[in-house]
């Protein structure tokens, strides 16, 4: 079986976001793996180690991405793959999808797993968009993915009613979610073998592309802004004797706030 | 004229308040209104669908609908969009929502916008505004497509009592099965507890409470104050809660008007869930705890202490 993960390089959502005049302060931003696509790379590699598979990642977007990609070949990605094209950073997720579709299709791949969002966009449609495209079934806000044989999945996704079980006929993508697993720390050998490994890099016309074709010329819509959130103050602290505090926060809440 | 059709909201053949929200503020924006309903045995909905401020009530009803499957589901708001000639879709915050509308937006070839705040017609150009990265920050967005889908934020809108919309019901054949993606079994989630989203008080429950003993006791708070009882990720990661009571990113977004924290550190994910509740109380034993950052009041003590002692006041004031 042969597994595409894909991979994009997010700002580090821990550290502070300023916003000037209607643009992200670029100054102090750090650039990580976007954490749901860590639970679908080990999802990947867990594969890997219960049935044998061939796993390749994909990531898309201009400038230096080898730290990622490094990073996921030491949890056990066996390939990657880096479009690296400086039109890309006007791309949205269905454009994403179309780059995506095309590194599919250049492959023989049976199973796409993807975050089930970006960290940067919380869109969380590239995949989803992708299975469209494909015109193959996919599964969103997967929690479990058991392999039946080389043409079956079954996995269970979180809904509004509840766990859904999901008999999957492959080639499929399946989206993942944070509750999927507990991404791998890897280990030191793994991280001397990654410094090795090869790293195909390609910009859309290598893949056989353009931007143009991928629709990034006609997006479907655009950020014309950013806005500061509206920051929640701190309000209120107390520290003391237990009994007497208490019985003072509750007296505000019915008083002053009325939500009691 | 803009056509708005909103999907219902439907949960256990129970039509969700999120419905009436949606359409309100699509008849606030001027808009000519419909709703979708996809289900079994749903047909019953009609009339509330025409309550809740729709002129046209689209419905796919068909027992092969009765557990929730994308690709039919989809399929299904598909025809009614292209049969109302809607220029907007919208969702309910919900996982069918999140799902469906990447499908829809492909097959209508429109824009798709996830978790939207706000939404401007202005002339022939839709704006609107939605959260990103972790909800720390917010984007203006120019809808450039003919039509958009999109997922509203819970707690986003506000019903207006006084719509009201009119009967007009047009039954739509039922989709065809996923063969592809067969959902074989369905798992519920425990029935005739508050449903989170609804709640008007929410009380959540965090690593703090170390076990299953210290859950009880946060969940008799809850209980005492018929509130929803909720959970960060840590407690369902511990196996103590279920995954539906996770509130944030990944779970529920909640915008009661009471929050309670109890052992809850405040993680941004965690946050990005709640830090729309009109007021937020943390119970928490370290002083430092990033939840007091964004908690109106904040109780800094050990929470075995401190919920007894709640309940008890709690109890005075309800006598
Ligand atoms: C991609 C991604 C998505 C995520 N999505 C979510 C999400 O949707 N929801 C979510 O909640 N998390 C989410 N997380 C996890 C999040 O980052 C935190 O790990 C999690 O919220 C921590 O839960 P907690 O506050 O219960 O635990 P901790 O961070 O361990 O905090 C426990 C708190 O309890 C306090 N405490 C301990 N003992 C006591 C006591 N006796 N009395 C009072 N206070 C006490 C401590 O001071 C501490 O502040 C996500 C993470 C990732 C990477
Ligand atoms: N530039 C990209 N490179 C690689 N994968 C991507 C990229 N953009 C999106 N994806 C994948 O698609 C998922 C959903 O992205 P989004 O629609 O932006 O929320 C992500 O979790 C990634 O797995």
């Amino acid at each position: 079986m042969k597994i595409l993960t894909t991979v994009k390089k997010v700002v580090d959502v821990e550290l502070n976001i300023h916003v000037e005049n209607g643009a992200i302060v670029e100054k102090g931003l750090q650039y990580v793996i976007n954490a749901w696509d860590e639970n679908a790379v080990e999802a990947a590699v867990q594969i890997n180690e219960s049935h044998k598979a061939e796993t390749t990642l994909v990531t898309l977007g201009s400038g230096d991405h080898t730290d990622i990609i490094r990073k996921c070949y030491a949890m056990g990605i066996d390939n990657g793959i880096h479009i690296d094209d400086p039109a890309l950073e006007k791309a949205d997720s269905a454009t994403f999808a179309k780059v995506i579709q095309k590194i599919y299709e250049a492959g023989d791949y049976s199973l796409v797993i993807t975050g089930k969002q970006a960290q940067d966009t919380d869109a969380g449609q590239a995949g989803i968009m992708l299975g469209e495209f494909l015109e193959i079934p996919c599964v969103s806000n997967v929690i479990e993915i058991k392999v039946i044989d080389d043409t079956h999945i079954q996995v269970s996704r979180l809904g509004d009613a509840g766990t859904e079980i999901v008999d999957v006929t492959l080639p499929a993508v399946v989206t993942v979610s944070d509750s999927i697993n507990e991404p791998r720390l890897p280990a030191m050998r793994g991280i001397m073998m990654a410094k090795k490994k090869k790293i195909t890099v390609m910009d859309l016309a290598g893949l056989g592309t353009s931007f143009e074709e991928v629709g990034g010329t006609a997006l479907k819509s655009e950020v014309t802004a950013f806005m500061a959130q509206e920051k929640r103050k701190g309000g209120q602290k107390f520290e003391g004797d237990p009994a007497e505090v208490t019985a003072k926060v509750v007296q505000l809440l019915v008083n002053e706030a009325k939500v009691l | 004229m803009t056509n708005i059709l909103v999907v219902a909201d439907i949960k256990q053949g129970v039509l969700k308040g999120s419905t009436a929200e949606l359409l309100s503020k699509a008849r606030a924006l001027g808009a000519s209104t419909a709703t979708v309903a996809v289900g079994s045995n749903i047909a019953g909905l009609a009339s509330q669908l025409a309550a809740a401020g729709s002129d046209t009530q689209y419905i796919v009803d068909d027992p092969s609908l009765e557990i929730f499957s994308a690709k039919p589901f989809a399929e299904a708001v598909v025809k009614a969009a292209r049969e109302f000639n809607a220029d907007m879709v919208w969702f309910g915050f919900s996982e069918s929502g999140k799902a469906a509308a990447p499908r829809v937006a492909v097959q209508l070839e429109a824009a798709c916008a996830n978790e939207i705040t706000d939404a401007a017609i202005d002339g022939d150009t839709v704006h609107i505004v939605r959260p990103a990265i972790a909800n720390k920050v917010l984007q203006k967005v120019k809808i450039n497509a003919p039509k958009l889908v999109a997922v509203v934020r819970a707690g986003a809108f506000e019903a207006d009592p006084e719509i009201a919309g009119k009967e007009n019901v047009v039954t739509l054949d039922p989709p065809e099965k996923d063969m592809k993606a067969v959902v074989r079994e369905l798992i519920s989630d425990a029935s005739g507890e508050i449903d989170l989203a609804d709640a008007d008080i929410v009380v959540s429950v965090g690593r703090g409470a170390k076990d299953k003993a210290g859950v009880d006791l946060v969940k008799g708070l809850a209980e005492d104050l018929a509130a929803g009882f909720g959970s960060s990720r840590a407690m369902v990661d511990a196996g103590f809660m279920a995954h539906n009571k996770q509130v944030g990113q990944t779970g529920k977004i909640v915008a009661p008007s009471l929050y309670i924290a109890v052992g809850i550190s405040g993680a941004i994910q965690h946050l990005a869930g709640m830090n729309g509740s009109k007021v937020i109380l943390a119970v928490n034993k370290d002083p430092e705890a990033p939840i007091f950052n964004v908690a109106d009041f904040g109780i800094v003590g050990d929470l075995f202490d401190v919920i007894p002692l709640l309940k008890e006041e709690i109890k005075k004031i309800r006598a």
